[in-house]
């Protein structure tokens, strides 16, 4: 999220007599001052950014205030959908102030020039037609995955385990994903077969986001990304940047069995432990997740860029839907209605950053071919057993 | 009165030579205090806490010997951090020291615009690691990057190829030529400093003598300049030894090119396991003091004209 506009936020102090000062951080950063200050017990800001991936170890470690006494949980559920990925044992450690979900995006003209005429709506159709795409000289490698071993490959790779019809984690938090015919192992041989047969360009092997492949895909040298977000400002729209304008649209995500998910990986906000001023954290919190703060901040009256890419209220996504400010708005309402979900049902495990490095690091080697998929399937799973085990 | 005098000037040149003696003391005091407190109270700390059990999810903190140690060995990442380091600094150590000699060397006699090439070499020593990595991963773009148009446009590759990807040995070369790009001005300004002491006399006597250039160059300048070259050397161990920016940026996590350095990150900051990342900071710095002690041994001799 950028910055909010000024007149937003004198606004805001003149209502409420809170001044705020934004201070703009790195992830890497950001993590690094929550843990040093969290141990330290020193102060470092009042509000800050609460990643969905880190509610598990925040909630364990009680670095974040629990904001059920500040925010009304209830009200805000309603229109906050991916409220519930801020959610461990009840407890709310953040609100969700920038939506982000994974869903798959083809360009339509391509795929119709390859001669497919029906959508895929399973995981053997949409091979089959990425396989086509390729053959029929459409597009050289047509599917855009963001393979550098990065925290992004380990979202993918729970996307493409959910589509097939798959979790990587029971209740207990038990891998579910190292037997071969499960769907993690099989998502995992998936994507290392589509590196091989050339459906992902060699080049992705170090592409760190979903950005860069957007772009890539934006240039239409790609034809589908499968785990893609969706944003106000698409840079697919863009007259600047895109070659392929109106082409690209969302594909529900194809998935054996139904229903398709779209996992939920939203950005949040939350009241450190060290903070000073609690009660004007809260204040600023709950303005910021206003229906029409967050519309404001998505670009619904200026001509400036968005301060997010997707607004987390409904009801924002609603306004600029009614005010054509946003393309398939319709569609993304009925994702964020329907079929959005967190990666982890009542929260991340306390120990998901290590499996997330030993997931990405091993996902990253069986794709580039430097170990089997066998093998890095045996490391991911080796690590939950064992960090499960030293922190149970 | 007299004597009075005499003992107000005995008292004031008492003073005088006190401030004199003082002087040195005052002067490096603030480095001192800034060595103490940012750098050895710190090691100090750092070396105890790692025989610690030092981490928010299982307090309080508890010796726990060697375990922590014990614990890093058995880990594969840092495991393979530590091949891949040994070769960052294989690779980088080489590099810098030829690449600050040549540039040294070229730069030992005066001619117009020295002072600029100079000062415009040092602007990639002065650029921070991340800036520097950033613009590096447009050069060796797969896709658009630099290097790829230039190669391919001389017909020396006939596809654009990922440079950073599988092969480690390439990976961890591509990577270290960043950081040599950024380091190698220091070793040359160092070793550059050697050579303007080796007097001129010497080559002109070598040339009467018949001499070639290259000759004097191997017996006069080198041998004269390996003080300049020890030192250029051991700060280049230094900084291949503590990769942190450039593997990070340009190469992620991955097993291919990570660096210690990461995974004394990702232990201490990403798995809050601060016992252990003590333990790794304290195996990187004995091996820093190891190797650069061995490249003084082996590269430094007194030179004395």
């Amino acid at each position: 999220m950028q910055e909010p506009p000024a007149a937003m936020l004198r606004a805001f102090t003149e209502q409420t007599g809170i001044k705020v000062t934004w201070i703009d951080l790195g992830w890497d950063d950001l993590q690094t001052k929550i843990s040093t200050s969290s141990v330290a017990h020193t102060y470092f800001a009042d509000v800050a950014n609460v990643d969905w991936s880190r509610v598990g170890s925040y909630a364990k470690l009680d670095w974040f205030y629990p904001l059920g006494s500040y925010v009304d949980t209830a009200a805000l559920k309603k229109d906050l959908p991916q409220l519930d990925s801020f959610l461990v044992n009840g407890k709310l450690i953040g609100v969700p102030y920038d939506a982000d979900l994974k869903v798959t995006t083809i360009n339509r003209k391509q795929f119709q020039a390859a001669g497919i005429t029906t959508l895929p709506t399973t995981m053997a159709q949409y091979t089959a037609d990425l396989r086509k795409l390729k053959a029929r000289k459409i597009s050289a490698h047509p599917l855009g995955i963001p393979l550098a071993a990065a925290e992004g490959l380990s979202t993918y790779w729970y996307q493409v385990t959910a589509a097939f019809g798959g979790r990587t984690f029971d209740k207990s938090f038990n891998p579910t994903f190292d037997s071969p015919d499960s769907a993690g192992y099989r998502a995992l041989q998936w994507m290392a077969d589509a590196y091989r047969e050339g459906l992902v360009s060699g080049a992705n092997i170090n592409m760190t986001d979903v950005e860069t492949a957007q772009s890539e895909m934006a240039k239409g040298s790609v034809a589908s990304i499968f785990s893609d977000s969706p944003q106000i400002q698409s840079v697919y729209n863009s007259k600047q940047y895109s070659t392929v304008l109106g082409q690209v649209s969302y594909l529900t995500t194809p998935s054996s069995p139904a229903p398709p998910p779209d996992l939920s990986t939203p950005d949040g906000a939350g009241i450190p432990r060290t903070a000073k001023h609690p009660q004007a954290a809260a204040k600023f919190i709950n303005w910021l997740v206003q229906p029409n703060i967050q519309a404001q901040l998505a670009g619904l009256n200026g001509t400036d860029a968005p301060q997010i890419s997707l607004p987390c209220s409904l009801s924002a996504v609603s306004e600029l839907v009614s005010h054509h400010r946003i393309a398939e708005g319709s569609t993304v309402i009925s994702m964020l209605k329907n079929t959005v979900r967190p990666v982890f049902p009542g929260g991340p495990p306390v120990w998901y950053p290590q499996f997330s490095n030993a997931a990405y690091t091993a996902i990253h080697a069986a794709v580039s071919g430097q170990v089997s998929v066998g093998s890095a399937i045996h490391t991911i799973a080796q690590t939950a057993r064992d960090q499960k085990a030293s922190t149970s | 009165m007299v004597t009075l005098t005499r003992a107000a000037t005995t008292r004031r040149r008492t003073t005088i030579a006190g401030r004199d003696r003082a002087l040195p003391y005052i002067l490096v005091a603030p480095l001192v205090i800034f060595v103490i407190g940012l750098g050895l109270i710190p090691g100090i700390f750092t070396a105890v806490e790692a025989f610690f059990r030092v981490t928010p999810f299982h307090p309080p903190t508890q010796f726990n010997g060697i375990d922590n140690f014990i614990a890093l060995a058995r880990n594969s990442a840092v495991r393979v951090g530590a091949v891949n380091t040994l070769l960052y600094v294989v690779i980088g150590v080489a590099m810098a020291t030829v690449l600050g000699v040549a540039m040294a060397v070229t730069l030992q006699r005066p001619f117009r615009f020295r002072t600029a090439v100079i000062a415009a070499m040092i602007l990639p020593w002065a650029l921070p690691g991340v800036v520097e990595s950033v613009i590096w991963t447009w050069i060796y773009d797969p896709n658009s990057g630099v290097l790829n148009s230039v190669l391919h446009s001389l017909h020396l590759i006939d596809n654009y190829q990922v440079w950073i990807g599988n092969n480690r040995l390439v990976a961890i070369t591509f990577i270290e030529i960043v950081q040599v790009w950024q380091m190698a001005p220091l070793c040359a300004l160092l070793i550059f400093a050697a050579l303007q002491a080796i007097p001129n006399e010497l080559y002109e006597a070598a040339r009467m003598d018949g001499c070639n250039a290259w000759r004097a160059f191997w017996r006069i300048t080198l041998p004269l300049a390996r003080p300049g070259i020890a030192i250029a050397m051991v700060q280049a161990v230094v900084n291949t030894l503590n990769i942190f920016d450039q593997a990070y940026l340009l190469n992620g996590a991955s097993y291919t090119a990570t660096s210690l350095m990461e995974q004394t990150y990702f232990i201490t900051f990403q798995n809050l396991n601060f016992g252990q990342g003590y333990a790794l900071s304290l195996v990187v710095t004995l091996a820093t003091l190891v190797l650069s002690f061995l490249v003084v041994r082996l590269v430094y001799r007194k030179v004395e004209f």
